[in-house]
């Protein structure tokens, strides 16, 4: 049977440069991939022989999108290398936390409707909903106006005429710009935050700016109750992230979506009558939950797309996030139900919750345009860039190098990381349940329907929870914590902490004058995005194609290679940050950085 | 200072903005900001485009973070979108924002350009006539292959030189693009990867242009790390409104290639740091959070050419020193190698911008780092 190789690349609208190529069989199936990232810029070489308190700000610098989680988590580290985590003054960890929600917000907004959304607005569903297949008439015509409505990106063109962009996604940009502007009250700036330092922070924020920061948020708030969410936002989450059991969570959103349906007779699919963007995308997004619980004529099937076909090779990741902030101090190993995230795993073949083990964190650089070395513990690792320009290259097979990505494994296992990850390891009632709901189908627990309404859930968590951190910060009691600069020399630290995307840990050794000599980031898109590993397991995206209908919709009208949809949708839907994912260190102590004098 | 600033904006309020000559535009842009300047002119700025043909633009992402776009999408009054449409501007390229990819069957291009970024790209470089943004650093290793960052099947460098060729005009955005920023952080793998900005790799002129042949190219250097969304989008209505000469640029821009009026020769952001009293009453922090002068805590606003402390961040929230981070001064081409390590007051470094400060007062690297060698000379007379 012959094979056709599709490549995406690049894989636009993600942060940084990817490609993904898929072998696809003659029934438009897709029988194996290989993700790659395409840039290296060597982040971790730069700190070395600098001065520890460097890294919040330079690492900033990694990424645009997710900036305070990579500030915030050097100086977790740094925190611990000085010694000084249990003294951080409460004040500090309310503006972190703040700081970090608000980022959350404004990642997920940006994710969900510029990055991603536009990909519901694609031709392929034009055709689908309003094509001579499925003979959907009026609904298929209505539901695609819908998507067209919201979701389309700027510049958007289809069939030569000019698409004016989507509702939601300008709504979101503003709302977006908000939130930024929120957080430059105790950032000085977004992106690139100046305010994040080992031992606090460096503003000193009085009651107007926490009001205002308050008042931003209310704002925001009216966006997300008019576009987005089609119950107060109280009401949907004591029903779901505090319901009383799984199974009531997603009763309540089902009852919920099966009102509207009611209600919508003539094909009424307005957001005037109840269908909000997440009502929309929770009814519509789905087969299982759309056609086959709520009865519709046609869904978009996604979450058919991005599932895991084989439990034993993967597992579910975070690091826990959000410090408790009304005391001061915290624990920097980020121990079981300390955070208002929970740190732990969930493995895929039982679904039940573990500790976290950050000794059982390793790399390979096996399938990576790196010098081979085994895999290694980020304390221990040694990583060296191949001299050779010839062998950049990503068309290698799967046994070769053919990225710039390392492959992190916890346990041996390729692991999952991001908001859905978060939300099973912290076993939110609503996520916990509508993977539950699609494992008694036969279907995998984890795809791009459950991925993004994890996404979109947890904005209605954090959005809930983000007052009580303005509410704990009190302009009269300190902000920071003087470092002990004695304290860090020959010392470690590691930084453990969640950013949109997922698992963010930098860590961070010193040498006897007290200046960095390794630096070390596994960050989000590393895990879900990186290569095989030295054993042939592949990444979490890499598994997650496997067995789609590259067209997406079971390929309902025949598979069209020059719109591989579902190449596009389970990429998108891990929120690839490449700029994140590549990076390198060297400990092997050739070209030693010189060494400054301690000052 | 700030009355003086108000008289100015009562002044260009009653300007006829297409009438002005390109130094009180200029100065009125500066004055008032992107919040009100399209706002108070938008009309007018309408009827102009009207007259005026689509301004095409390219934006061109490089080894970059993408913060810049992300401090684009935050512009305010005029909003992003509203700002291309009041000016007329079509975004025919930007990766993170446009619906297409680039999509290979069998490694053949496939479909057309709606779908495919790859043929929009090419139709859009074959076509010219657009300003070209750069947003991140050029990579040009290793061993000069440039693979270090590939897009598609080809390397960002071959990209860029396309693309470069046929612009108009090219807007280096962000410090990354304008002087190689972070990613030409001394490092074992700076060499490995040979990364450089436009027009200049920090100090040194020529940049990936030079080195790929392209002269006589205008270049606006627009760094910032990220820059700030109205730098961008002011300087694009100055450029399509024929404000801003493209083949004489000589009078606008400083010796670093960056819009004067943005990047004022004559002050620092430290004369206007909202702390700025705190320094002049020599309340000196020496720890965070104290809410005074950031000087002994590495502050570098003294060495920094930069409207961030006027113009200020975010729709004008705040700026840097104002939630008590130190200025790292971004803005400028000796960012980061010069201005590490962040929290160590520079004289105590020993350096200044990677020189020692015993000689920098022979130095002329521009009138605010004589101002600021004050403090260095000051220092250094102590020794003796």
């Amino acid at each position: 049977m012959r094979m056709v190789r599709i490549t995406v690349d690049p894989l636009t609208r993600i942060e940084g440069h990817m490609r993904v190529s898929a072998e696809v069989d003659a029934n438009g199936i897709i029988t194996s991939a290989q993700s790659g990232g395409t840039l290296f810029r060597g982040f971790e070489r730069m700190l070395q022989g600098k001065d520890p308190r460097d890294a919040s700000l330079h690492i900033s610098r990694i990424c645009g999108v997710c900036p305070i989680s990579q500030s915030i988590t050097s100086t977790n580290a740094l925190e611990e290398l000085y010694q000084v985590s249990d003294r951080v003054p409460q004040n500090a960890l309310a503006v972190r936390n703040f700081i970090q929600a608000s980022n959350f917000m404004a990642s997920h907004a940006t994710h969900i409707y510029v990055l991603f959304g536009p990909d519901l607005a694609n031709p392929r569903y034009r055709d689908v909903l309003t094509g001579s297949t499925l003979r959907l008439g009026a609904t298929g015509d209505a539901l695609w106006k819908e998507l067209l409505g919201r979701f389309a990106p700027i510049s958007y063109r289809m069939n030569g005429q000019d698409i004016p962009a989507g509702t939601s996604y300008l709504g979101a940009i503003t709302e977006k710009k908000r939130l930024h502007e929120a957080i430059t009250l105790f950032a000085g700036r977004m992106p690139h935050p100046a305010s994040i330092a080992p031992g606090g922070v460096t503003c000193t924020p009085d009651l107007g700016e926490i009001t205002k920061a308050a008042a931003l948020y209310l704002k925001v708030m009216e966006f997300v109750q008019n576009y987005t969410l089609g119950v107060p936002l109280n009401t949907w989450i004591e029903n779901t992230a505090q319901a009383r059991s799984p199974q009531a969570a997603v009763k309540f959103v089902t009852d919920h979506l099966a009102s509207i349906v009611d209600r919508s007779t003539g094909n009424n699919f307005s957001r005037e009558n109840g269908w909000k963007d997440v009502e929309l995308f929770a009814a519509f997004g789905s087969e299982l939950v759309g056609e086959k619980i709520l009865g519709l004529p046609a869904s978009l099937k996604l979450d058919k797309l991005g599932g895991y076909s084989d439990p034993s090779k993967i597992c579910f990741l975070s690091y826990g996030a959000f410090y408790d902030s009304t005391k001061d101090g915290y624990n920097p190993s980020s121990p079981a139900g300390e955070r208002f995230m929970t740190s732990g795993v969930v493995r895929a073949s039982n679904m039940r919750y573990e500790n976290l083990d950050a000794s059982k964190i390793t790399e390979s650089v096996a399938r990576a345009f790196y010098e081979d070395e085994a895999p290694k513990h980020p304390y221990e690792g040694t990583t060296v860039p191949i001299a050779d320009a010839d062998k950049i290259n990503f068309e290698a097979p799967q046994t070769e190098k053919y990225t710039w990505l390392k492959a992190p494994r916890y346990d041996g296992n390729a692991a999952e990381v991001g908001p859905l990850a978060r939300m099973l390891v912290a076993q939110d009632p609503l996520i916990t349940g509508l993977a539950q709901a699609f494992a008694e189908n036969g279907m995998s627990p984890a795809n791009v329907y459950t991925r993004m309404l994890a996404r979109m859930h947890e904005v209605a968590v954090i959005a809930h929870k983000i007052t009580d951190f303005l509410d704990d910060i009190d302009p009269a009691k300190r902000f920071a914590e003087p470092l002990d600069m004695r304290a860090g020399r020959n010392s470690r630290g590691a930084g453990l902490w969640e950013a949109p995307r997922g698992a963010l840990g930098h860590w961070i050794t010193t040498n006897r004058s007290g200046k960095i000599q390794n630096f070390q980031a596994v960050v989000p898109s590393t895990w879900n995005l990186g290569p095989r590993d030295e054993n042939g397991i592949p990444c979490p995206v890499e598994q997650a194609l496997v067995g789609n209908a590259v067209s997406g919709c079971d390929n309902i009208g025949g598979a069209d290679f020059t719109n591989p949809v579902a190449i596009f949708h389970v990429g998108r839907s891990y929120d690839p940050c490449m700029a994140c994912a590549v990076h390198t260190i060297d400990a092997t102590g050739k070209n030693a950085p010189r060494d400054y004098e301690l000052l | 200072m700030a009355s003086e600033k108000l008289n100015m904006i009562e002044q260009f309020k009653n300007l006829d903005i297409l009438k002005v000559d390109r130094r009180t535009f200029l100065k009125a842009v500066a004055a008032l900001g992107a919040t009100s300047f399209v706002s108070l002119y938008g009309n007018q700025l309408a009827a102009a485009m009207s007259e005026i043909t689509e301004t095409k633009v390219l934006w061109l992402h490089g080894a970059e973070c993408t913060g810049c776009t992300i401090s684009a999408l935050n512009a305010s009054s005029p909003d992003f979108v509203d700002a291309l449409s009041r000016l007329n501007v079509s975004l025919a390229f930007h990766e993170t924002l446009l619906a297409p990819q680039g999509i290979f069957v069998d490694g053949e291009l496939v479909g057309n350009s709606e779908l495919n970024v790859e043929i929009l790209l090419d139709e859009l470089v074959k076509a010219g006539g657009y300003i070209l943004v750069v947003e991140g650093a050029i990579g040009n290793g290793p061993d000069g292959t440039g693979k270090i960052n590939m897009i598609g099947t080809h390397t960002f460098k071959d990209i860029y030189s396309k693309a470069a060729k046929n612009a108009d005009a090219i807007i280096a955005l962000g410090t990354c693009a304008t002087y190689g920023g972070v990613t030409v952080t001394d490092s074992a793998t700076k060499r490995y990867c040979d990364f450089m900005g436009v027009n200049q790799t920090e100090q040194r002129r020529g940049g990936m242009n030079a080195h790929l042949g392209i002269r006589d190219k205008p270049v606006i250097n627009l760094p910032g790390c990220p820059a700030h969304p109205d730098w961008l989008f002011l300087t694009m209505a100055a450029v399509i409104l024929g404000r801003i000469d493209l083949n004489d640029l000589s009078g606008v821009l400083d010796r670093e290639g960056r819009l004067k009026v943005f990047y004022p020769p004559t002050h620092t952001i430290h004369d206007n740091c909202p702390r700025r009293g705190f320094y002049d009453r020599g309340v000196l922090d020496v720890r965070f959070a104290e809410g005074g002068c950031l000087w002994k805590v590495g502050c570098k606003a003294p060495y920094a050419h930069g409207d961030c402390a006027l113009r200020k961040k975010n729709s004008g929230t705040s700026v840097c020193m104002q939630a008590g981070g130190p200025c790292i001064a971004c803005v400028e081409p000796i960012y980061p190698n010069g201005v590490m390590p962040y929290y160590v007051e520079t004289e105590s470094a020993g350096i200044l911008f990677g020189i020692n400060i015993g000689t920098v007062a022979a130095l002329t690297i521009g009138a605010a780092v004589v101002a600021a060698g004050v403090h260095a000379v000051r220092r250094v007379n102590k020794e003796k």
